[in-house]
């Protein structure tokens, strides 16, 4: 299979290294055999139609900060132009998130669509804000479209929802979903270190971003929970319609109390029909839900098996790459091989 | 849980102490006694109906040791119907609690059983926590969608049980 790699940060050299790392496995294990005919980040592209060696690539790319450094490589913005221009038969979409305008991600989605390429993405901001109408493009198109890393990052919760519990009614979905607030509440609620310092921390450990607005108000946790009631609940969900609370109110005074009462206090996300909602509850301690660290946690709740919950790495680049590679071996078995 | 027992004690002073010390002492809370002296029985014991809060089954039954030792008849034993109890965390300025907390117990069949604050540093918000404890569930999702309504007034951060739904 034939892949274009759009955007090659820190999924797209994670991918790079995983599909290095695996390729006698895919072969042996799923007769796939992958190679990736072009690479393109913000300054450039590398194209080769007979595939790229992805370890000079990485190691290019990571002396030059660009893809353009590859031998032929071009500096310039080649995106659409590669991904219409190039023939390939997966577009794997890795730019960085926008939430309001969902671009590049959304004119980079749609172009590979029409242009009869299958999409896989890990990048919420086109799924926030257009899910409904690329779900349909897709299928007017004829192309497989995977969106497993955009939210739970390694946990497999769109499969898991859409392929082995296919049976059931998924009546709420509630879950962790930012690692970098669980982090900050975990060490809170350990070390009853103030909320500002925690916060300091994380920017230094690389868990935050240098403006961590989107994940300490929660906007981001409201990101992907309109992602899951638009693919697991069948609503046709806005961001808007998310009632958001953050933690930045949440002090370390606020989590003993709760502990005092056996309780933990986490930045929960619920999706329901009818009401979605994102903001810190109380949790049991030792409820499926009160995962430490930056471990993501997911519930669904079933009317036939009732309640299913799973935990994993929500962010990373090697665990985040197992789901990339996931929707590989899933479209390609779709597609018959 | 909400616990109503009648137990039968003797018709002589000190007898009401001696049933309620172990009550107390083994965490169960007393919230109301009732003296069936109308129900006297032929042997001159009266009726005494307890409504006690206790927090789980095993405390309960440490409890109800403690009362047979001491010789305590108890003729009815009932767990008062579907009692919830739910938990909530309030995030802000606390000048008026008690306000918050009147609202909530002028609500039929609902009670704030217990409060405990932490003050937050100077120029910080303080946090309380509180137990409601209501009749039914119902009563208890009526509480909490009233406290929603409270704390928005008051620009309160609101968290709420996971389970309150
Ligand atoms: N990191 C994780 O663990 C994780 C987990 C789940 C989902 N995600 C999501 O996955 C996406 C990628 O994450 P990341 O951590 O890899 O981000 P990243 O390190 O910031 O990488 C983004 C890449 O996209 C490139 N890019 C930006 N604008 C572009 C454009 N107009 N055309 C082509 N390429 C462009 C950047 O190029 P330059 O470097 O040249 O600017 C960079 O190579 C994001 O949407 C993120 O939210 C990340």
């Amino acid at each position: 299979m034939r892949l274009v790699l759009v955007g090659f940060g820190n999924l797209g050299r994670g991918l790079s290294r995983a599909l290095i790392q695996k390729a006698s496995f895919l072969r042996r294990s799923h007769g796939l055999i992958p190679r990736v005919v072009a690479a393109v980040d913000e300054f450039g592209a590398a194209v080769d139609e007979k595939g790229l060696n992805l370890t000079r690539l990485l190691r290019v790319a990571g002396k030059a900060g660009t893809v353009a450094a590859y031998k032929g490589g071009k500096r310039g913005k080649f995106a659409l132009q590669v991904i219409e221009g190039v023939e390939a038969d997966v577009v794997y979409e890795l730019t960085p998130t926008n939430i309001k305008t969902g671009e590049p991600g959304l004119t980079h989605i749609k172009r590979a669509m029409r242009a009869g390429k299958h999409v896989i993405t890990s990048n919420k901001g086109p799924l926030v804000v257009a899910f409904r109408e690329l779900d349909s493009l897709a299928r007017r198109c004829g192309v497989e479209f995977r969106y497993s890393a955009s939210v739970g990052g390694a946990v497999p919760l769109v499969g898991l929802a859409k392929e082995l519990l296919a049976g059931n009614e998924i009546r709420e979905i509630r879950g962790v979903l930012n690692g970098t607030t669980n982090y900050i509440l975990t060490r809170m609620s350990r070390e009853g270190a103030p909320f500002e310092v925690v916060l300091r921390e994380a920017q230094e450990l690389g868990l935050a971003e240098k403006d961590p607005t989107l994940d300490i108000e929660g906007i981001d946790t409201a990101s992907k929970i309109t992602i899951l009631a638009n693919s697991l609940l069948g609503m046709n969900a806005r961001l808007k319609d998310v009632k958001v609370a953050g933690i930045t109110r949440v002090r370390p005074e606020a989590i003993r109390l709760a502990q005092e009462a056996g309780q933990t206090i986490k930045l929960i996300g619920i999706a329901k029909r009818g009401s979605l909602e994102v903001g810190p509850k109380l949790v049991p301690l030792g409820h499926p839900l009160a995962v430490g660290g930056t471990l993501n946690a997911v519930t669904f709740e079933l009317d036939l098996a009732r309640e299913i919950s799973i935990t994993g790495f929500g962010a990373g680049p090697r665990e985040t790459s197992s789901s990339l590679l996931g929707d590989l071996i899933d479209i390609h078995r779709t597609l018959g091989g | 849980m909400l616990v109503k027992i009648v137990m039968e004690l003797e018709d002589v002073p000190g007898q009401l102490l001696k049933a309620l010390e172990p009550i107390s002492r083994l965490g169960g809370n007393i919230q109301s006694i009732m003296h069936q002296r109308e129900r006297k029985t032929p042997l001159g014991r009266i009726p005494v109906m307890l409504v006690f809060e206790v927090g789980d089954r095993a405390r309960l039954n440490r409890i109800l040791a403690a009362l047979r030792a001491r010789g305590v008849r108890i003729t009815q034993l009932g767990e008062r119907e579907g009692a919830a109890r739910t938990t909530a965390l309030l995030i802000g300025p606390h000048t008026d609690i008690r306000d918050t907390i009147d609202r909530l117990d002028a609500l039929r069949g609902v009670r704030v059983s217990d409060l405990s604050l932490a003050m937050g540093g100077l120029g910080q918000e303080s946090a309380a926590r509180m137990t409601i404890t209501t009749d039914d569930e119902k009563r208890a999702s009526l509480a909490v969608s009233n406290l929603q309504r409270i704390a928005a007034r008051k620009k309160l951060l609101l968290i709420t049980s996971l389970e309150a739904g």
